[in-house]
């Protein structure tokens, strides 16, 4: 089982070692049913993600990464093995609140602004409009994304974009941040800057897995899981080892 | 290259490829029913028209030509299969001596009759009692006037020669007598002249030895005529055989030069057919064309779905070196798959149901247009995508149905307020020429549609569907839908609001296709509805009641009223008194009713009187006895107002002579069932019984409540006994009416309109939303990936089934009411009589609705599992 725990730097403020993990996946396996064939996605990954994980997910294209993850966010559902959320409940009740997605890139929905569109994750969790305008123009405050509240999507940039979908995860202050290639379809200096503005708004007790192809960005991580032909195949611990 | 894209395409594209096909298909089949309708709608009015005619020519020959001269010309002028030599006489009058009393008519005509005619022209003499040919035959009307019947003497007043003498062998009924007492030859527009009112037939031998003296002494009052039937076959289209058989008679005069006259009935039949047949085309524009455009632009929708694909492939094709000219020649390709295939297709399903729904077969005329059409909607929805995607239009630009969208140019030069007021202007100016659509002048073989009436209805359509998209829009526009939605959505009202509002330009896209393709379909089916009514009441205004027993003064059906009552499958019995009555020296028809039971029968549409309802004109007869109803042409040419008192003759009973007998005017009325068109008069029943001596009703009024053939041959065994005694039914007269486009069954036409308009509503709604939304798949997708439950899912798809089925379908309620009501007006001349008000088929739109929100279901279904399905594939595919 890929675990984090027994090499986990206690940093001021990050969770505690022995806390109940957030993820146990065991034995999962994705199939899927392709022009009459059987194409595995995921292959038998076991692993336990605990509250303040910083993970990275590195793999090459069609390696299983997004699968992983989809997965782990209850997303989807395995053909084999279990996932379980201990410290989460049931996979129901993640969305909206407990676990939140960062997409590649064009997640926004297309006819909402950027305030509507971070909002929305709580207004599906049940929140007043009033109360959730609020607290999604406070997080893009935060985000210095204040001035961009009324812009539709198609009006913003691709970095201002990812920012404001950082924002909409962040909005329901979630404890797992499951991020697929956040930085993929953004150039190096904004990709920076959107890890710089992801990290930093993070709890300490908030886990994030973030796959990517980016080196640079996988070694902000505490921690990073490779992926070879749709499996898990081994762990660095710390971006010193890895390096 | 080619066949192998096109393998291609139908291996991985098969949707796209068929789906195309399958609009075409049934665009060129709807073009072709239509087409074909109309084309076996003309064959069949030509058709009806020519059995109609009880003698095809009458050739009045002048004083200087001979019998055998006249013959010759027209047998060389055109192939004849009957020519018979028909003697009239105009006689002073006729005189008979019965029951101690003796009778004197007025002027009549006695007409010489070769043998073999009845048996040639059967529709011109009914025979009722006694002989039926080879002796004396008095008409009807005669036999009453002179108290009559068979064995007793008549003496006919001569001129210029003394009275002869023959002996009644038989009474007859002449069916066709305006035709056969026409004024051969009189100047056209000439008001036609009124049959006589006493005639006597004689057989040819007997006319010509009765008649040689009158003949030398006053020519001028015995004539010669030729009867004919021509052995010719006429073009279907009427217009086509009334130009030919005008030509030939004007060919047959110009052969005799001029010493003899043709009277035309054919041509005057046909005529009148002609104009049946524009109307028939007018029904085509009217009802055809806007499913014609409705199931092109669901084509072009469904094309249209596969552009940004069809963008993608031209620029892959494009980065790996293919020529513009190769990408367009690829795109030609596809074009003409689907739109060999889909008019193939089209082509086939009409051939195949054609007969069934027309009564006609496709002829290959009719299809050209349709595949015409076929091909160039192909062209349209596959090619010109392609040249765009070549030319590098952005497919964002054209996708780019989400956003702030702006003012569209159509709004900015207000087309739709335009649109609407062409549409009231053009009605308005039909409405002042009293809605005369088709111009057919009597007699001038040119007739012309007034195809500049249709903008009305087209406009009204269009201009309705845009002003109903800038209303939609404003309601859509900043948030207003929240409150409506808050029953929906909950607390996501406000951002669906928002959303929808953002998507104004894909929503009112759809909607727009829902709205024309309801009122497409509630006009249609709200015309057809009031159609079929209108024929009914035509066929009960002809025949009376469901079933009618028209007996006579000899054998009153009236007197075998309570037989008829108990009959089974008779609900109710009323009698009818027809008689005749002079009115100065005309003499007219009169009806006597009771007018508190006639409705237990019959139907009185309120436009039959003038200046009030039916409801009233029977009370006002009511309120006295001696009340009478006259036409508007009698009041014209008396100078009659309301409350005149009236003095009619009428035939006594008791004493055998034609009496005073005096009424008050008390209204006008226009049309009454069994009435003829001309002239006639209403009144009480037990007045006329009572001033005439005679209570005896000559019709009985059935009102069936079991079938109505059942009714009929049981009421034809009551009166087996009574000669001359007719039962007629509903459906019976319907075949047999001969005026206006009531006389051709639309129930084809019905069943295509009504068909088609489910089918385009259905797809419309359903398939219009299911591409939306399917275009909109990765917002579903992501909306699921936040968390979205079901009924929040749901939240956004029913606002978006709100806009486009609600709201487009609401619109297009209205709209099509609206365009119905103006359909009725300006095709008045459909209906005889015009309909009083539009008739909703409450079923027909039940139907509708329930197709519309099955297939609305079915599409809001189908994006709510497509948006839950496979959310990994769908999200890398879209984000990836």
């Amino acid at each position: 089982m890929l675990e984090t725990r027994p090499f986990l730097r206690m940093g001021p403020g990050r969770a505690a070692p022995l806390a109940v993990p957030l993820v146990e996946a065991r034995g999962v396996t994705r199939e899927f049913q392709m022009a009459g064939q059987t194409v595995t996605a995921l292959q038998s990954a076991t692993l336990r993600i605990h509250p303040g994980d910083r993970i990275a997910l590195l793999g090459p294209s069609g390696s299983g990464k997004s699968t992983l993850l989809y997965l782990l966010g209850g997303l989807d559902t395995p053909t084999s093995g279990t996932v379980t959320w201990p410290a989460l409940g049931q996979g129901p009740d993640l969305r909206p609140g407990k676990v939140a997605f960062v997409f590649q890139a064009q997640s926004l929905l297309p006819p909402l602004t950027a305030l509507e569109n971070v909002a929305l994750p709580l207004l599906l969790g049940g929140q007043s409009p009033d109360a959730a305008e609020q607290e999604a123009a406070a997080w893009l405050e935060r985000l210095a994304l204040h001035s961009l509240a009324h812009q539709l999507p198609e009006e913003l940039s691709g970095g201002q974009a990812q920012r404001v979908a950082v924002a909409r995860a962040l909005v329901t202050h979630p404890r797992l941040i499951l991020a697929d290639e956040p930085t993929g379809q953004l150039d190096s200096a904004t990709a920076q800057r959107l890890l710089d503005v992801l990290l930093a708004s993070l709890g300490p007790d908030v886990a994030l897995v973030m796959a990517t192809h980016d080196l640079h960005a996988a070694h902000r991580m505490d921690t990073l899981w490779r992926m070879q032909d749709r499996q898990l195949i081994s762990v660095t611990h710390g971006p010193e080892e890895g390096s | 290259m080619n066949l192998v894209w096109l393998q291609g395409l139908l291996a991985r594209r098969p949707l796209r490829v068929w789906g195309s096909a399958a609009g075409v298909a049934l665009t060129v089949a709807f073009l072709a029913l239509l087409l074909t309708f109309v084309s076996a709608g003309r064959a069949n009015m030509t058709r009806r028209a020519v059995q109609a005619v009880p003698v095809d020519w009458q050739v009045l020959l002048g004083p200087g030509t001979t019998l055998q001269t006249a013959e010759g010309a027209i047998r060389t002028a055109t192939p004849v299969k009957t020519l018979l030599r028909v003697g009239y006489a105009d006689v002073a009058g006729f005189t008979a001596s019965t029951g101690g009393t003796v009778q004197t008519t007025g002027a009549g005509k006695v007409l010489g009759v070769p043998n073999g005619y009845r048996a040639q022209f059967p529709a011109e003499i009914r025979p009722l009692i006694g002989a039926a040919d080879g002796g004396a035959l008095l008409s009807q009307q005669t036999s009453a006037n002179l108290h009559a019947g068979i064995g007793d003497t008549v003496h006919i007043l001569r001129y210029g020669a003394p009275p002869a003498t023959v002996r009644v062998a038989g009474i007859v009924d002449l069916p066709q007598a305006d035709s056969l007492f026409q004024a051969v030859g009189a100047p056209k527009g000439l008001a036609p002249q009124a049959p006589p009112d006493n005639v006597l037939l004689l057989p040819r031998a007997t006319w010509d030895t009765l008649f040689a003296p009158q003949r030398a002494a006053r020519p001028d009052t015995v004539r010669e005529q030729l009867h004919v039937r021509l052995n010719r076959v006429l073009p279907t289209d009427p217009g086509q055989a009334f130009a030919l058989i005008t030509r030939l008679a004007n060919n047959v005069e110009a052969r005799l030069s001029g010493s003899a006259v043709v009277g035309n009935n054919l041509a005057a039949k046909l005529d009148g057919a002609r104009e049946d047949a524009l109307y028939a085309q007018a029904l085509f524009l009217f009802l055809g064309l806007p499913g014609g455009i409705l199931a092109a632009a669901l084509t072009l929708t469904v094309a249209g779905a596969s552009n940004a694909q069809r963008q993608q492939e031209a620029a892959l094709l494009r980065v790996r070196g293919a020529s513009e000219q190769a990408v367009v020649r690829l795109g030609a390709a596809e074009a003409l798959v689907v739109g060999g295939t889909g008019t193939a297709f089209g082509l086939a399903l009409a051939a195949l149901i054609a007969p069934q729904l027309t009564g006609g077969l496709l002829r290959p005329v009719d299809a050209l247009l349709p595949a015409l059409v076929g091909l160039g909607l192909a062209f349209a929805a596959v090619l010109l995508p392609t040249l765009r995607a070549v030319r590098g239009a952005s497919v964002m630009a054209q996708r780019r149905a989400v956003g702030r969208a702006g003012t569209p140019l159509w709004q900015r030069l207000y087309l739709d307020v335009g649109l609407l007021a062409l549409a009231g202007l053009v009605f308005w100016r039909s409405a002042a020429s009293g809605y005369q659509l088709v111009l057919a002048p009597e007699g001038v073989a040119k007739a012309s549609l007034q195809l500049e009436a249709f903008v009305a209805p087209l406009a009204l359509w269009l201009g309705g569907t845009l002003l109903a998209l800038r209303l939609l829009g404003l309601l859509v526009a900043q948030k207003r839908l929240t409150r409506v939605l808050r029953p929906l959505s909950g607390t996501l009202s406000g951002v669906v609001a928002a959303s929808l509002g953002r998507q104004r330009p894909l929503l009112l896209r759809g909607a727009a296709l829902v709205a024309l393709a309801t009122a497409f379909a509630v006009s249609t089916s709200i015309f057809n509805a009031t159609y079929n009514d209108q024929v009914r009441v035509d066929a009960v205004l002809t025949n009376g009641a469901d079933v009618t027993v028209t007996g006579n003064a000899n054998a009153p059906a009236g007197e075998h009223l309570a037989a008829l009552r108990a009959l089974p499958g008779v609900a109710d019995a009323q009698p009818l008194i027809h008689r005749f009555a002079y009115v100065g020296a005309d003499l007219q028809d009169i009806f006597g009713i009771d007018a508190r039971h006639f409705t237990d029968v019959s139907t009185l549409s309120n436009t039959y009187f003038k200046d009030m309802t039916a409801a009233q004109a029977l009370a006002r007869l009511q309120s006295r006895p001696d009340a009478l109803f006259v036409s508007q042409e009698t009041v014209n040419d008396y100078q009659l107002s309301l409350g005149d008192p009236l003095r009619l003759r009428l035939l006594n009973a008791r004493t055998h002579q034609y009496e005073v007998v005096p009424f008050t005017f008390v209204g006008v009325v226009r049309e009454f069932p069994t009435a003829p068109k001309d002239s006639f008069l209403v009144a009480n029943a037990g007045y006329l019984a009572r001033m005439t001596g005679n209570g005896a009703a000559e019709v009985a009024l059935l009102k069936v409540s079991g079938n109505p053939q059942a009714v009929v041959q049981a009421a034809q065994q009551t009166m087996v006994n009574l000669p001359g005694v007719q039962v007629t039914d509903l459906a019976t007269v319907r075949s047999r009416i001969a005026s206006g486009l009531t006389a051709v069954n639309l129930a084809g036409l019905a069943h295509i309109e009504l068909a088609f308009a489910v089918l385009l509503l259905a797809a419309s709604t359903g398939l219009v939303l299911a591409l939306g939304l399917a275009e909109r798949r990765r917002t579903f997708t992501v909306l699921n990936a936040l968390g979205a439950r079901p009924h929040q899912l749901g939240a956004f798809l029913n606002g978006e089934g709100l806009v486009v089925v609600g709201f487009g379908g609401l619109f297009g309620l209205v709209i099509g009411l609206g365009v119905a009501q103006t359909l009725i007006k300006l095709l008045q001349g459909v209906f005889d009589p015009p309909p009083e008000h539009m008739l909703l088929p409450w079923l027909y739109l039940l139907g509708l609705l329930v197709a519309g929100l099955i297939s609305t279901a079915l599409a809001l279904t189908f994006a709510r599992r497509a948006s839950g399905q496979r959310v990994t594939e769908v999200l890398r595919a879209a984000l990836g």
